[in-house]
């Protein structure tokens, strides 16, 4: 019953100043949630900013309400040990509800399997993480916020400006 | 003694009603069942017919199930009739069953265009199990199918046709494709590349007759140039399952009206999903979605607000998407709001395609297109989905949005967006997993 046992104790903490673009996270991701190294296949993604010379990762806040879980007609997702809301394939029948749910876009549909897949925590030991270089993604016991706003917008106002003149 | 809550239909919209009940209660009720079939999702039957899932695999709250939560059943049995005066309601087998609160969760059916034939052998609806049963059975390879309706409900069965082996002919009385979920751009996109993968659409054909031919089904139009094929399968369209509340006193219009908690004009009857006219998030007018999302939304708020909570509803979000051929389709909110500011972009190279509604800074509403091969490398789908639901001012992004409807990411970040969304849940507190607890990985 306790709201405790269903908030993740650590989360992935994104601190985008400290990001440089290498992509390793999204090779890793994509390496420990599909065995192969296709960035597409990642469910965390880094964007450029300013034109390329600011990077950021974005992945899935595994936030409060779950509208991936509470979405699915078959109950195909769940909460793992780790807090993340997580994908049963075998029950996933690809009907895509959670794609247009999630209001984050960090729920995907592989045409190939014809199931949804995100981030899950890699139950417990995130692979982004464990292979980011500079610390731009760690894994703490902190509370969820919103990691990139100010980031972007600092950035993104820059770029809005060159673009009006 | 304990409350005593009545579900009238075991749709998606019940089922929620009732998970949420026995999350919220403070005390055991009593908890009643009536459903004409056995509580499955409709959302999966297009993948019981094309057999990647096993038939059993569509049902939701199984006998089992529903023993668990301590639910009483009256299973293939309809409501005939409310009197909510006597908080009764009275089933077509005559049983009388009193509530505490009941929660009318109906749904809806599939409406035949009224033309001779449309009843006859081998034509058929696709919209409840029963119907799925007795279409599955009919579809073989070589065989050739016409759909009569080219909306949502076609169209999420059009890949299940194909993969059967089946020839595919769609034919609508509109002009075009998918009336109801896209303008007539992404409609045209969408037409030649059904085209390009084998499927033969007639738009603006009038269908006056279906006569059987020699053991098969053939279709006159007003237009003349008959078909002839082996299947028919009516997507027409749908209504909402009213008929038995007539002369309850329960307020109905084109659904049953209820409020921001899900009620009714009668105090202890909550209606939800297809059958419930309630709050649309954009307009905040009430209007019927019969949209899935809609049906879990309402069953949740209605079942916490029967359990004793007072949750305020702020509205449901239209949401549609459906993939035909690996062609991805989604429209959200007021998409068709002919006094929106549209700003739109289409890719020279591949059917790709984006409309963006505003009013003033607001994003209304939004049509994303494109190959799944793009579209689920970008975050797009659900940060589209995001925009509209936050009603976030993106004044410093609508003009670079404009210029580029691709371009959604960086704003969706920068206009902080995530920090508008994170504290918003449909109860007050975070969602709990289907199964109650945290599973193993």
């Amino acid at each position: 019953m306790s709201v405790a046992s269903v908030t993740p104790t650590r989360v992935l903490k994104l601190t985008p100043e400290k990001c440089t673009g290498c992509l390793r996270c999204e090779l890793a991701c994509s390496y420990m949630q599909t065995g192969a190294f296709q960035p597409s296949k990642s469910v965390i993604r880094v964007s450029p900013f300013e034109g390329h010379t600011s990077y950021a990762p974005y992945t899935c806040t595994q936030c409060a309400e779950g509208w991936c879980m509470t979405a699915c007609p078959v109950g195909a997702i769940t909460i793992n040990a780790a807090g993340a809301k997580d994908v049963i394939d075998d029950t996933c029948v690809g009907c895509k509800l959670c794609t247009i749910a999630c209001p984050y876009g960090t729920m995907f549909y592989d045409p190939g399997t014809r199931k949804a897949f995100k981030c899950n925590l890699c139950g417990g030991a995130p692979a982004c993480a464990e292979a980011c270089p500079t610390a731009a993604i760690t894994y703490e016991a902190v509370a969820t916020t919103d990691w990139l706003g100010n980031f972007a917008a600092e950035r993104t106002a820059h770029a809005l400006l060159l673009e009006t003149r | 003694m304990a409350a005593r809550h009545l579900i009238i239909g075991g749709g998606t919209a019940g089922i929620n009603a009732i998970r949420t009940i026995r999350e919220e209660e403070r005390e055991r009720s009593d908890i009643t069942l009536v459903s004409a079939e056995r509580p499955y999702s409709r959302m999966v039957l297009p993948y019981y017919l094309d057999r990647s899932i096993a038939e059993s695999h569509v049902f939701t709250a199984t006998a089992a199930v529903l023993a668990g939560w301590g639910v009483k059943t009256h299973l293939h049995r309809r409501a005939a009739g409310l009197d909510v005066k006597r908080s009764v309601c009275a089933l077509d087998d005559g049983t009388e069953i009193e509530y505490d609160d009941c929660v009318i969760a109906t749904g809806s059916s599939a409406v035949r265009a009224p033309v001779p034939g449309a009843e006859g052998r081998g034509v058929h609806s696709f919209w409840t199990l029963e119907e799925a049963r007795r279409v599955i059975g009919e579809i073989v390879a070589g065989g050739h199918v016409v759909m009569v309706g080219a909306g949502f409900i076609s169209f999420t069965i059009l890949n299940s046709i194909l993969a059967l082996g089946a020839k595919l002919t769609i034919v609508e009385i509109a002009p075009r494709i998918l009336p109801r979920m896209i303008d007539g751009t992404g409609a045209e996109l969408v037409e030649n590349w059904l085209r390009k993968h084998g499927v033969a659409i007639r738009a603006g054909a009038k269908l006056t007759k279906i006569e059987d031919a020699k053991g098969r089904k053939r279709l006159r139009f007003a237009s003349g140039g008959d078909l002839t094929c082996d299947v028919v399968i009516m997507a027409t369209g749908i209504r909402t399952n009213l008929e038995w509340l007539k002369g309850s006193g329960v307020t109905v219009n084109r659904g049953v009206v209820v409020d921001e908690h899900l009620r009714s004009s009668v105090a202890n009857v909550y209606a939800a999903g297809d059958v419930a006219e309630g709050p649309d998030l954009v307009s905040g007018e009430k209007a019927v979605h019969a949209i899935e999302p809609t049906a879990q939304e309402h069953g949740r708020v209605a079942g916490a607000n029967m359990a004793g909570r007072d949750v305020r509803y702020r509205g449901s979000l239209l949401a549609n998407i459906v993939e035909v051929c690996h062609l991805d389709v989604a429209s959200f909110g007021a998409w068709d709001d002919p006094r929106a500011e549209a700003a739109t972009g289409l890719r020279a190279d591949r059917p790709a395609y984006r409309k963006l509604l505003w009013r003033g800074d607001r994003l209304t509403g939004a049509i994303i297109l494109g190959p799944s091969s793009d579209i689920w490398t970008t975050n797009d789908v659900g940060m589209l989905k995001g925009l509209v639901q936050s009603g976030a001012s993106l004044a410093a992004f609508k003009a670079h949005l404009g210029r580029n409807p691709f371009d959604l990411k960086p704003a969706f970040i920068a206009s902080k967006t995530t920090e508008r969304l994170l504290p918003e849940t449909v109860l007050g507190r975070p969602s709990k997993a289907p199964d109650g607890t945290p599973v193993a990985v």
